[in-house]
């Protein structure tokens, strides 16, 4: 702690960013110091927690039984339409659905789009699976509408009338951070065990996007058009139905698009609670049996589903050309015609078994793979279990045993490490990088001590000092009231554990997508292979990326950090080419006027004014990371994912809602302080 | 002067202040300075507010059109949009045809713009989803005018300003002055009696502006209509206008017919303005004429309308005072070939 002492002096020039750093040392130092004589420092006693998720069971309990009897009603009226979903769509002969797919694919996009459809549906009827994605899309078919509806009505309302803005803002803000399993706890107590809970998850999950693209949309449209609208004498019914609306189509569009990908992802996630024989829980079923082959085909026909959807739906969103009609019912006849012809020889899908063979190819594929890279790939998982998540997770004093490191960490070990910390501290200090030296000394004491047995102190100290930096006193404040109440709830301890397993999953994907980002910007074939997968990642439903790190990995916590990484690896790596390559080209030119090699370019022009998209794709990546955190917990997570989704098996509302919370409160406040840091460095840049 | 008729608009004290409670605040800021304007307005920007457009004075005639020229920001389109009453107004009166249309009710306004009032903007404007046919019908079929009839009036406004041909084009697939041509035509087919234009040149390429400008011209020479036209450009401003009002900081700095304003500028801002205009070419000899009856011997045959410059090159030799004629070419005063000379090197002093 010399660092500390010789800078009172200075403190009259510091910045606040090292002034907030500063505070952070020298909280955390008062707990290590205590640590053996006051041990409330360091951990919350359970004594204090009040019993804040039995409060919030009891209260949303009576609260649920309340509406209960409306929603029993409402579920009632839902299994209508979802009956006739399913008998249409469990009856209609399979080349007549192929047909109409097709058709509708030719219709949305010509050829190519026409190939996918028939392409996607022919690989699903060849899996055997025919049956299950028809239940599975006939949730999605009712679901979407209902999602629509209210969407768009939610987004119309907030559009006209301002008072309702900023709160609709701020629900869907939430919604979007409360991850995915803390939705159906309350509505499994609500409507009991079956489809209609999968169908109102999904229902729910799908509206907020479509809200929010329909108010962006409306938002957008240029305000001459508006006013145009206004001088040619329009009600306001007529200006927001005739014009705006319309003008706001492309928009919407987005939202339609991002609305169908929302609740077929959710459809297959609400196959955990069971109750409907949909391809989700084919899915899981098959992975529990740990028939790794046809866990895949069933994991393939939904990324099939999905990119139909998304590319199908994804065309209205563009401006297209007009196809022709006439082979729209060209391919309608040939469906109707082929079914008419062969309609005694139509093979029952269920009863394909073309892929079978793919299946077992696969299994024993895998077993012969894990077999002859068997110790290698044990390698690769306890060497990253034992020299990173470990140390990260509960500290270098703790982790390093003999069995693991070879030898025994001892306080001498500990002195040692803070010596070289305050040394390197000291020495960034004095070539004027006081902040920086600071945050060095700050991640050492972390990863001696380890995420999970942070001292809460220090966690609030440090939390307040970034908010306070990132965006002011409201910040800190906000984030630090926020943090006491997951404190007092007895949540604290799981809060950490997904905050050690997101933050290492977070701190590699921005290290890795940051990278393969850097090289895609600077060398275009490196993107032209990465763009695809990265689309294909961004389409693919949650449950899908746990298929195969199951396969190769087993459950446990290395499987679930790298199905969070290969999932929140995405936004980085778009987000930080998109950043770098859009430079404006006259700043390029006046820098290579200037004689900037090439190097000096990326480094003194394009990282610093893509800073603040770069910025923005860690926000993404640390809110996907948030979201994948809980679907992760199928397959072996501890903390909040966990505690979730056993409340889900156990039907605790009151568990699930609160540990939803306490992750939801993470996810916030992690964007907004990177928000802050972002919109502070595009004021810094006149952006 | 004709001061019986009524003018087509007429504003008094017109003022528009952004901010929170700006109704309450311009009432107490009026009342703590004693109705005076500017210290109205100093008081209020101290208390954070904007006071977009500070007591605006003026009218509009019948069949007169009206520029109001300033720099961006100075509260030009601010003043429209309260006139249009896009924007609700925040004090005092607008009067279109005698009638306060502040704080008019949403189905007064309605009315109002389905038949009196017409707007073009400067970016056009253009519903994306219609077509040129579409567009220029839109204001009729609000009115719930049947698809057939709305769109043969669209056809003739279309056919007015050339545009016969490209009806079912959209909006992204014609060029920046065909664009412009179907918002001057959507804001023509109810046949407006007022006209509101707001910088609708400002976004074109110069040769378009000018061939655009023209036809302005020509259409308001058979339609006369009572315009109210927003600019930047001085030489668009002298080149439309029947007078012009000159804005700074959300005040109308003066108003005045082109002459006035380039050989009688109140203030070095708008002094500012027209330095660069070859005065000659705008100023008419009638703002030099004398009433004196003597004058000299020669006669150069100057008229009242007549340019400085078309003046002096007809007098280029001569001393003594000429005689002016009217355009019935009778002698209504003379002039002196010195004051010709003078007024063009006003600014040169």
């Amino acid at each position: 702690m010399t660092a500390v002492t010789d800078l009172p002096a200075q403190q009259a020039r510091l910045t606040a960013g090292a002034q907030a750093a500063l505070i952070t040392v020298i909280v955390g130092a008062v707990c290590l110091a205590l640590e053996g004589v006051v041990p409330w420092l360091v951990k919350w006693p359970a004594a204090w927690e009040l019993p804040a998720t039995q409060w919030v069971g009891a209260f949303l309990d009576w609260f649920l039984n309340g509406i209960k009897p409306a929603m029993r009603l409402f579920s009632d009226l839902m299994t209508y339409p979802m009956d006739w979903a399913n008998y249409v769509l469990g009856n209609t002969p399979w080349p007549i659905l192929i047909g109409i797919v097709t058709a509708l694919g030719w219709y949305l996009g010509g050829w190519p789009m026409a190939a996918l459809g028939f392409l996607g549906l022919s690989f699903v009827l060849a899996s055997g699976y025919w049956a299950e994605s028809m239940n599975t899309l006939a949730l999605v078919a009712v679901s979407v509408p209902v999602a629509l509806t209210m969407g768009g009505a939610i987004g119309i309302l907030a559009n006209e009338v301002p008072r309702v803005k900023a709160f609709v803002q701020a629900v869907l803000d939430i919604m979007q951070t409360v991850p995915t399993f803390a939705y159906l706890t309350p509505l499994l107590l609500l409507f009991g065990f079956g489809p209609v809970v999968g169908l109102i998850a999904s229902a729910i999950y799908a509206a907020p996007p479509m809200a929010r693209n329909v108010m962006l949309g409306l938002e957008r449209v240029e305000p001459e058009i508006k006013e145009a609208a206004i001088m040619s004498g329009g009600t306001r019914f007529q200006q927001l139905f005739q014009v705006e609306i319309p003008a706001a189509t492309t928009q919407i569009m987005v939202g339609v698009n991002q609305c169908l990908m929302a609740a077929l992802s959710m459809v297959i996630i609400a196959a955990v609670i069971g109750g409907f024989n949909d391809i989700g829980w084919e899915v899981l079923l098959t992975m529990r049996k740990a028939q790794f082959g046809e866990s895949l085909t069933a994991g393939l026909v939904i990324v099939v589903f999905a990119v139909v959807i998304d590319r199908m739906s994804g065309t209205l969103a563009t401006e297209r050309k007009r196809y022709d009609r006439r082979v729209v019912w060209a391919i309608l006849g040939i469906a109707v015609l082929f079914t008419a012809a062969f309609w005694a020889w139509l093979p029952n899908p269920s009863e394909l078994t073309v892929l079978d063979p793919m299946a077992e190819a696969i299994d024993s594929g895998l077993t012969a793979f894990t077999q002859a890279n068997g110790p290698w790939l044990d390698a690769l998982k306890n060497n990253s279990l034992f020299y990173v998540l470990l140390p990260l997770r509960i500290g270098l004093d703790q982790a390093v045993l003999p069995f693991t490191w070879g030898f025994q960490w001892t306080p001498a070990m500990s002195y040692g490490l803070f010596a070289i910390g305050a040394a390197i501290a000291l020495l960034m200090a004095w070539r004027g990088h006081l902040t920086g030296g600071l945050v060095v000394l700050i991640l050492i004491g972390m990863l001696e001590t380890g995420i999970a047995n942070l001292p809460w102190p220090f966690v609030l100290t440090g939390a307040a000092a970034l908010g306070w930096v990132a965006g002011g006193w409201r910040l800190a404040a906000l984030s630090v009231g926020l943090l006491c109440t997951i404190l007092v709830s007895g949540l604290w301890e799981r809060a950490l554990l997904s905050l050690y397993l997101s933050g290492a999953a977070v701190f590699s994907c921005a290290v890795v997508g940051g990278l393969i980002g850097l090289a895609s910007a600077v060398w275009s074939p490196v993107w032209k292979v990465v763009r695809p997968i990265c689309d294909m990642l961004q389409t693919i439903p949650l449950f899908v990326f746990l298929i195969p790190v199951l396969m190769v990995f087993q459950i446990g916590e290395f499987s679930a950090f790298l199905a969070i990484c290969a999932y929140a690896v995405v936004p980085m790596i778009r987000y930080t080419r998109h950043g770098l390559v859009n430079t404006p080209d006259e700043m390029m030119e006046a820098a290579i006027s200037s004689g900037a090699t090439e190097w000096q370019i990326m480094r003194d022009v394009r990282a610093p004014y893509a800073a603040p998209t770069i910025l923005l794709g860690l926000n993404q990546t640390i809110l996907y990371a948030f979201a994948m955190l809980v679907i992760a917990a199928l397959i072996g997570t501890t903390g909040l994912g966990q505690s979730i989704y056993l409340a889900l098996g156990q039907a605790d509302v009151g568990l699930g809602i609160s540990a939803g919370a306490a992750m939801a409160i993470l996810a916030l406040i992690a964007d907004r302080m990177v928000q802050g840091f972002a919109a502070e460095r595009r004021k810094a840049l006149g952006l | 002067m004709t001061d019986v008729q009524t003018p087509a608009i007429a504003c008094r004290n017109l003022w528009q202040v952004f901010g929170p409670g700006a109704d309450k605040a311009l009432t107490d800021a009026l009342s703590r300075s004693g109705n005076d304007a500017g210290i109205a307005a100093t008081d209020l920007r101290e208390n954070g507010f904007i006071p977009a457009v500070q007591d605006a004075n003026f009218e509009v005639r019948e069949g007169e059109l009206i520029v109001i020229m300033g720099l961006s920001g100075s509260g030009k389109s601010t003043l429209i949009r309260c006139i249009s009453q896009l924007l609700p107004g925040t004090g005092g009166e607008i009067r279109v045809d005698d009638e306060n249309v502040m704080g008019a009710s949403k189905k007064v306004l309605t009315d109002l713009r389905r038949k009196k009032l017409g707007m073009v903007f400067q970016h056009f404007g253009l519903f994306p989803h219609m077509t040129v046919a579409e567009n220029v019908a839109y204001p009729r079929r609000v009115q719930g005018v049947g698809k057939r009839e709305r769109l043969a009036r669209a056809q003739e406004v279309i056919s007015l300003v050339g545009l016969e041909g490209r009806e079912d084009s959209f909006p992204r697939q014609l060029s920046g002055g065909q664009r412009q041509r179907v918002g001057i035509a959507r804001s023509l087919v109810v046949n407006p009696d007022i006209w509101f234009l707001d910088e609708p040149f400002s976004a074109l390429d110069p040769l378009i502006r000018r061939q655009l400008q023209d036809e302005f011209l020509r259409y308001q020479a058979t339609l006369e209509k009572s315009i109210v036209f927003i600019t930047h450009d001085i030489q668009e401003a002298l080149k439309l206008a029947d007078r012009i009002a000159i804005m700074r900081d959300g005040k109308i700095a003066q108003i005045g017919t082109s002459t006035d304003i380039v050989l009688r500028p109140v203030d070095d801002y708008v002094r500012e303005f027209s330095k660069d205009v070859a005065k000659g070419q705008h100023a008419k000899v009638a703002s030099v004429m004398r009433d004196e009856a003597e004058c000299g011997p020669d006669d150069p045959g100057l008229t009242t309308g007549m340019t400085l410059d078309a003046a002096l090159a007809h007098c280029m030799e001569l001393y003594e005072p000429v005689p002016v004629r009217d355009a019935n070419g009778k002698v209504v005063g003379t002039v002196h070939p010195s004051d010709l000379a003078a007024a063009l090197q006003v600014d040169e002093a």
